[in-house]
C-alpha cells in the first residue's frame, strides 16, 4: 500500500482564496457568498452596511493620509484611511460620489468617523473568515 | 439627512455591530456563534456601565 505524501494529504481549497479575499474587500459579505454560505453573507453585509450608514449618518468624515504633522497624528490618519478603505465598494463609491461633509464641532460627527473606521475593521474580520472557509481551515 | 445619537446609543450600537461579526466570524455552530454573540454583547454593556461608574467616581 503506498504511503501518502504531505502534498497529496493537504485537500485542495474550497475557492480561490485570493479571489475570494477580494470579493469579499469589495463587496461586504461577498466572500461567504461566494464561498457558499450565503446566511453568513448576509449577516456581514447587513451589519457592515449599518455601521457605515450609521457614520454617514453622523456626517463623519474619511481619514485622509497626511504628510505633515507628529508621528502619531500621521499613523492616526493613515490607520483611519486604511479601515476606510476597508469598506471597499462602500467607500470608494461614498468618495466618487463626492462625500465631504461640512466641519462641524460636536461629538456626532467624531463618532461618526469611528462608525466608519469600524465598519472596515469588521469587514477585515470578514474578510479572514472567508479566506479561513475557502481554504478549508474551517466550516 | 443627518442623525445625532447620544454617547449611550453610540455605545449600544458600536457593541451591537461588533458582537455580531465577533460571534460570527470566531465560532464553528450556530448556536456557538449566537451564543457568543450575546456573551461578547454582554461583556461590551457590563464594560459600558463599569467604566461610566468609575469615571464618575473619579471625577466625583
Amino acid at each position: 500500500m503506498p504511503a501518502t505524501t504531505a502534498a497529496e494529504s493537504v485537500p485542495a481549497p474550497l475557492r480561490s482564496p485570493i479571489t475570494t479575499c477580494i470579493i469579499a474587500w469589495l463587496v461586504p459579505g461577498a466572500g461567504h457568498f461566494f464561498v457558499g454560505r450565503k446566511g453568513r453573507a448576509a449577516i456581514v453585509f447587513a451589519t457592515v452596511a449599518a455601521c457605515f450608514g450609521v457614520g454617514l449618518l453622523m456626517n463623519g468624515p474619511f481619514f485622509a493620509p497626511t504628510s505633515g504633522g507628529d508621528l502619531l497624528s500621521r499613523l492616526i490618519q493613515y490607520g483611519g484611511f486604511i479601515g476606510d478603505l476597508a469598506n471597499g465598494l462602500f467607500y470608494l463609491l461614498a468618495s466618487w460620489l463626492g462625500y465631504g461633509p461640512p466641519q462641524s464641532a460636536g461629538h456626532n460627527a467624531d463618532y461618526g468617523s469611528k462608525f466608519l473606521v469600524c465598519a472596515g475593521l469588521l469587514n477585515i474580520l470578514a474578510m479572514v473568515d472567508a479566506y479561513e472557509i475557502a481554504t478549508r481551515q474551517k466550516e | 439627512m443627518q442623525i445625532t445619537l447620544d454617547h449611550f446609543d453610540v455605545s449600544i450600537l458600536f457593541a451591537l455591530f461588533s458582537s455580531v461579526i465577533l460571534g460570527l466570524v470566531t465560532k464553528r455552530t450556530d448556536a456557538e456563534r449566537l451564543q457568543y454573540g450575546l456573551y461578547c454583547f454582554g461583556c461590551f454593556i457590563v464594560a459600558l456601565f463599569g467604566i461610566s461608574w468609575f469615571m464618575r467616581l473619579l471625577h466625583g
